[in-house]
């Protein structure tokens, strides 16, 4: 007695915890709570794209009303598509879907046979047909047989039912589609787990190596081509072709020729390199008092600087000028190295002293018997890789998805519930209802060809 | 390009223009009267007019050589011709003409707009050179299409379960004024069957409607005309289920195209985001879908939030946003 009250008040909780579980579970199965959390992933993502991700602190300060920026900064709404917000929202949806799943989706996969009171499905029609009730059902049977249904009979009670069902196989799209997602969750944790990515750029005749996987690309040449092309607007100059032409070694320890363009992506042991930008890198010459005075040691690219020895200042190579428009002395719209200069700006400490644009090849003073030359460029070429072992599962889990989506959409599971009944005179009275997965009003046209077409079927006529 | 092939193409966008303008009229003229003879001229122009446009998408990459879509304005052409194609074979297959003036209105309109961005023939940017383009373009915007048809059927059962709740308030105050106190409530159940459907006999659905009609309100005579609005939902689902496969294999090339060109398939670039948004918006109308006490105006609401989406991330995101996507760069 003792120990079965024991037992009870153990299994107390444990009955509580059952039930608790239960309801959550049935909360999260609710179709309306999944929606609003589609919702909630719509919002989120909707603030992702109207609030530009990735920035710093002071472009949200330099573009948005104070209050705005400090929202921004506190709630991480600049960084919203990897925040603990948007990935909790997408765990609980697959939460969600999971428990609709396993409580609806699958028991409900096919219905019972069960016989039904015809008048009470609103999709019911009876249709009068001469004969005896045995080869009229015969006929029936025979009918939509011919029409791709799958009919089966049960006696209940005495009374025999037809039943005829089309596309019950379709019922597991909404599963094919609901695994399909969660597919496509796995493959991209998969990329987080164990892929990588980045991005480094090359000078012309320089090597660089790929640190995650040890494979090292010499690029050999960058070229472009960019056209002039005259449009309405007038004259618009239009890339046409970015194509780096480089060696890349991989594990294999052999030397490849590569030809990598954009979209021509090239494949190192499974890490693709992408072709993504270029650019003028310049080699600088700085004099004081005519003779050589430090400078930068290899040619900077746009965005790189460098301090000038024994002062409190330095230079930044901001911008590479195409074609300087000798006129107005600013940069023509032309991109292409025709009469080519730069931007650069000078800072004193971390204070901005000026900036200038400056012809390729001609020195200009710093003062101080300071002299800054652009000397020449060289082209350089960027480019981006990336290894995600998780692509075959996102690939395989958008095709579920799509057919899971296309099944559901277009083969509608429906049911025939069909009763004969002789009503006299060598009359038989065929009921029929019909019920489908997505209620009556989409069967409601095909109902009506049915029941058309089982007045009119010359089978089922009297002889 | 020659001046001779150049007319070609201007001919051709106009005659699309016109059949465009001139179909509006004839279809809001067949929605407004039910004159048979409008929607007989209305639905020809329809079809002329994305024809045409066809054709002159066709004949632009034959005579350029340059593929068309790589703007907005091949875009938005391919748009509307595929909007109103789309509509033409539903109202073939589900009598559905009379929502042709709003289609055809909007087709126009978006092909106008279209014309603001023709800069002539450009070749295309690195970028958008690959065959993905011939496959996830027209993808994506057949679905843009037919969510813009979708959109137009939502419209026409929102007008018509609005005034089937003014019809049934009013109602409910005359009887209210009537019977005193005590005066029956008249229900009104949208999209649920008050009685079993006598086959071949249209479904009242909205008995307030049909009751000032047998009164002999012209409006509501005119209202009781349309399809039900159980006719009208089922027409909103068919054609999202048409667009949402759509979206979804749009969505999937897109990130094919983006891992062969920008090295992964989802960069969460504000197009391809917005892209996602929609997606959200019309997975979530096919879940409310399922559930009978959603469907219906509900869900209308749901098709055109889907809609307003798909506008801001069709033109919104092309036009205020930079990003890979943009026009703006
Ligand atoms: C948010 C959590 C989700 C829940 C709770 C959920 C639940 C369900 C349920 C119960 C159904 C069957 C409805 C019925 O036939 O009565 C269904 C249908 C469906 N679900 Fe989900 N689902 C969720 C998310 C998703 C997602 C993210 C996808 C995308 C792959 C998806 C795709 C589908 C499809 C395609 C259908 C068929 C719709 C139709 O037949 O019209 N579901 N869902």
């Amino acid at each position: 007695m003792g120990a079965r009250t024991g037992g009870g008040v153990a299994l107390r909780p444990l009955a509580a915890l059952r039930e608790a579980w239960d309801d959550l579970v049935r909360l999260f199965a609710h179709v309306p709570f999944g929606v609003s959390l589609l919702a909630l992933w719509a919002l989120l993502t909707l603030i992702g794209v109207v609030i530009e991700q990735g920035k710093d602190p002071s472009f949200y300060a330099s573009e948005y009303a104070p209050p705005v920026a400090r929202l921004i900064a506190r709630l991480d709404l600049a960084n919203i598509y990897h925040s603990a917000a948007y990935i909790g929202v997408l765990g609980l949806i697959i939460c969600s879907m999971t428990a609709a799943t396993f409580t609806k989706v699958i028991p409900r996969r096919i219905p019972r046979l069960n016989p039904v009171k015809i008048e009470a499905i609103p999709l019911h029609a009876s249709v009068a047909i001469p004969g005896d009730a045995a080869s009229v059902r015969a006929r029936v049977d025979a009918f939509f047989g011919a029409r791709g249904w799958q009919v089966r009979k049960r006696a209940f009670g005495g009374t025999e039912w037809t039943f005829a069902d089309k596309n019950n196989w379709a019922r597991r799209g909404v599963l094919v589609a609901h695994v399909g997602f969660v597919v496509i969750a796995i493959g991209t944790t998969i990329y987080w787990a164990k892929g990588y990515s980045g991005q480094f750029a090359v000078l012309s005749g320089e090597t660089a190596t790929i640190p995650e996987n040890g494979a090292t690309l010499a690029l050999e040449r960058f070229g472009y081509r960019i056209d002039p092309i005259r449009t309405k607007a007038g004259l618009v100059y239009q890339p046409i072709d970015y194509v780096s032409t480089a060696k890349i070694t991989g594990r294999d320890g052999t030397a490849h020729e590569a030809v990598i363009r954009v979209n021509q992506p090239y494949d190192v042991d499974g890490t693709l390199v992408y072709q993504a930008t270029y650019g003028f890198a310049i080699d600088f010459k700085l004099t004081k008092d005519g003779r050589p005075a430090g400078g930068p040691a290899r040619p900077l690219k746009e965005g790189e600087g460098f301090a000038i020895d024994g002062t409190s200042r330095s230079i930044e190579y901001t911008r590479f000028v195409g074609t300087i428009d000798r006129a107005t002395g600013r940069p023509a719209a032309d991109p292409r190295p025709n009469d080519p200069g730069i931007v650069v700006q000078a800072f004193d400490g971390d204070r901005p002293a000026g900036s200038a644009m400056i012809a390729l090849g001609q020195p200009v003073d710093l003062g101080a018997g300071y002299k800054l030359e652009a000397a020449r460029y060289v082209l350089y070429s960027g480019f981006q890789y990336r290894y995600d072992p998780g692509i075959p599962f996102v690939g395989i889990g958008a095709f579920l998805l799509l057919a899971g989506l296309c099944i559901s959409l277009y083969f509608l599971p429906a049911r025939l519930f069909v009763l004969i009944r002789e009503i006299g005179d060598g009359i038989v009275e065929v009921g029929i209802a019909a019920t489908t997965v997505k209620g009556y009003d989409v069967f409601e046209d095909r109902f009506r060809e049915i029941v058309a077409g089982l007045q009119r079927a010359p089978a089922l006529e009297s002889p | 390009m020659d001046p001779l092939r150049q007319s070609i193409d201007q001919w051709l966008l106009l005659a699309g223009i016109a059949a465009y303008v001139i179909g509006a009229f004839a279809l809001f003229g067949y929605f407004l009267l039910r004159t048979p003879l409008l929607r007989t001229i209305g639905l020809p122009l329809a079809a002329l007019g994305a024809a045409s446009q066809f054709a002159e998408l066709g004949a632009r990459w034959w005579m350029t050589g340059v593929w068309p879509l790589t703007n907005l304005y091949g875009s938005l052409s391919l748009f509307s011709a595929c909007a109103v194609t789309i509509f033409v074979v539903f109202a073939l297959r589900y009598d559905l003409a009379f929502v042709g003036g709003p289609v055809l209105a909007l087709a126009g309109i978006a092909l106008g707009y279209a014309t603001t961005w023709n800069e002539g023939y450009m070749p295309a940017v690195p970028a958008l050179q690959s065959y993905w383009i011939k496959i996830h373009v027209p993808i994506v915007i057949t679905a843009y299409a037919s969510f813009m048809v979708a959109f137009c059927v939502a419209l026409i059962y929102l007008l018509k379960a609005a005034a089937e709740s003014r019809y049934a308030g009013r109602g409910t105050a005359l009887r209210g004024a009537a019977a005193g106190a005590g005066g029956a409530q008249i229900g009104v159940t949208m999209n649920a069957y008050a009685a079993a459907p006598a086959l071949g006999a249209p479904r009242n659905d909205t008995p307030a409607i049909a009751a000032a009609a047998a009164a002999g309100d012209a409006t509501a005579q005119w209202l009781a005309g349309l399809p039900s609005l159980a006719r009208l939902d089922v027409m909103q689902y068919r054609i999202i289920a048409v667009g949402l496969p759509l979206l979804s294999l749009g969505i999937i090339t897109g990130a094919m195209w983006a891992k062969e060109a920008w090295g992964a398939y989802w960069q969460w670039d504000p197009k391809e985001t917005a892209a996602l948004l929609s997606w959200i918006v019309y997975a979530a109308y096919m879940h409310l879908h399922t559930r009978p006490e959603w469907r219906g105006t509900r869900t209308a609401w749901v098709n055109v939030l889907g809609f307003a989406s798909i506008v801001f991330c069709y033109l919104g995101v092309n036009i205020w946003i930079s990003g890979l996507h943009s026009y703006k760069m």
